[in-house]
């Protein structure tokens, strides 16, 4: 199980990974769309978070992904 | 008659007992003067650099002791040397704590800083390859944060060098300066900022 982080904390708040909670509805195009205004760009997404997801089509809600 | 004579004798002799005194402390408020001004002006450089308000201090208090010295008043003038020579022997021990508190504050500025740079960096370089920004970020903006990108990249690179060459000081302003940039560069790009880089 990848870690699963707090939104913009980590060891003593030093940590600057950028994270999106999955939310109803949500897709990985959406998300995309949402911080690069391209949903073409889900793919980057999708590699920066290989470790949670095995398929682009398949997140959950409560999920946390990394946004690079 | 005579006892005027007595008298007068009596004043001559105090005069000349007042008169030696005088000289007889002039030259150890003298010696102890130079000693402080010598001390001080050894250990200042280094002391002006992490405890200036205390080489102030320091020179606050040789001053007092020349202005006692050139008034005559040589008891004062080797007090206030004395005080100006135990000053001097507090700078190693407040220079040494100011390293510290500023070297574990570079500390916490070196894990925070490139974790922030490369965050900012990331998202630049994916921003760069959409063919439409998010809303929010207009392409002025997006110009704006890539300039302050190489900016903050540079001012790192310069406070990483100040640290190298024990110039902590200058070291963490600069870092200070980047943060504040870096702050602003996430908030225009929309991220979060980490906790340790808020207030």
């Amino acid at each position: 199980m990848p870690d699963e982080p707090v939104q913009g904390k980590g060891k003593e708040g030093m940590d600057s990974t950028q994270w999106h909670e999955v939310k109803k509805g949500d897709t990985l195009s959406k998300i995309a769309e949402k911080y690069y205004g391209d949903p073409g760009l889900y793919t980057t997404i999708f590699e920066a978070n290989r470790d949670r997801l095995k398929d682009p089509n398949l997140i959950r809600i409560g999920q946390k992904l990394r946004i690079p | 008659m005579h006892l005027k004579k007595i008298l007068s004798f009596a004043v001559a002799a105090l005069f000349a007992l007042s008169l030696g005194a005088c000289s007889s402390a002039k030259g150890p408020a003298e010696q102890a003067l130079k000693s402080a001004e010598d001390a001080l002006n050894a250990g200042k450089a280094d002391a002006m650099k992490y405890i200036p308000e205390k080489v102030k201090s320091a020179e606050d208090a040789l001053k007092t002791a020349k202005d006692a010295f050139a008034k005559g008043d040589y008891p004062a003038a080797t007090a206030a040397a004395a005080d100006v020579t135990a000053k001097v022997k507090d700078f190693g021990a407040a220079v040494a704590a100011k390293k510290t508190e500023l070297t574990k504050a570079w500390e916490g500025q070196s894990q925070l800083l490139p974790n922030m740079i490369a965050s900012i960096k990331s998202r630049v370089d994916v921003l760069t390859k959409s063919r439409k920004l998010p809303a929010n970020l207009d392409k002025e903006k997006f110009e704006g944060a890539k300039n302050g990108l190489a900016e903050i990249e540079k001012a790192w690179g310069e406070a990483s060098s100040a640290f190298k060459e024990g110039g902590l000081a200058d070291a963490l302003a600069k870092a200070k300066s980047v943060k504040a940039k870096a702050v602003e560069i996430m908030t225009t790009l929309g991220m979060q900022v980490p906790e340790a880089a808020k207030g």
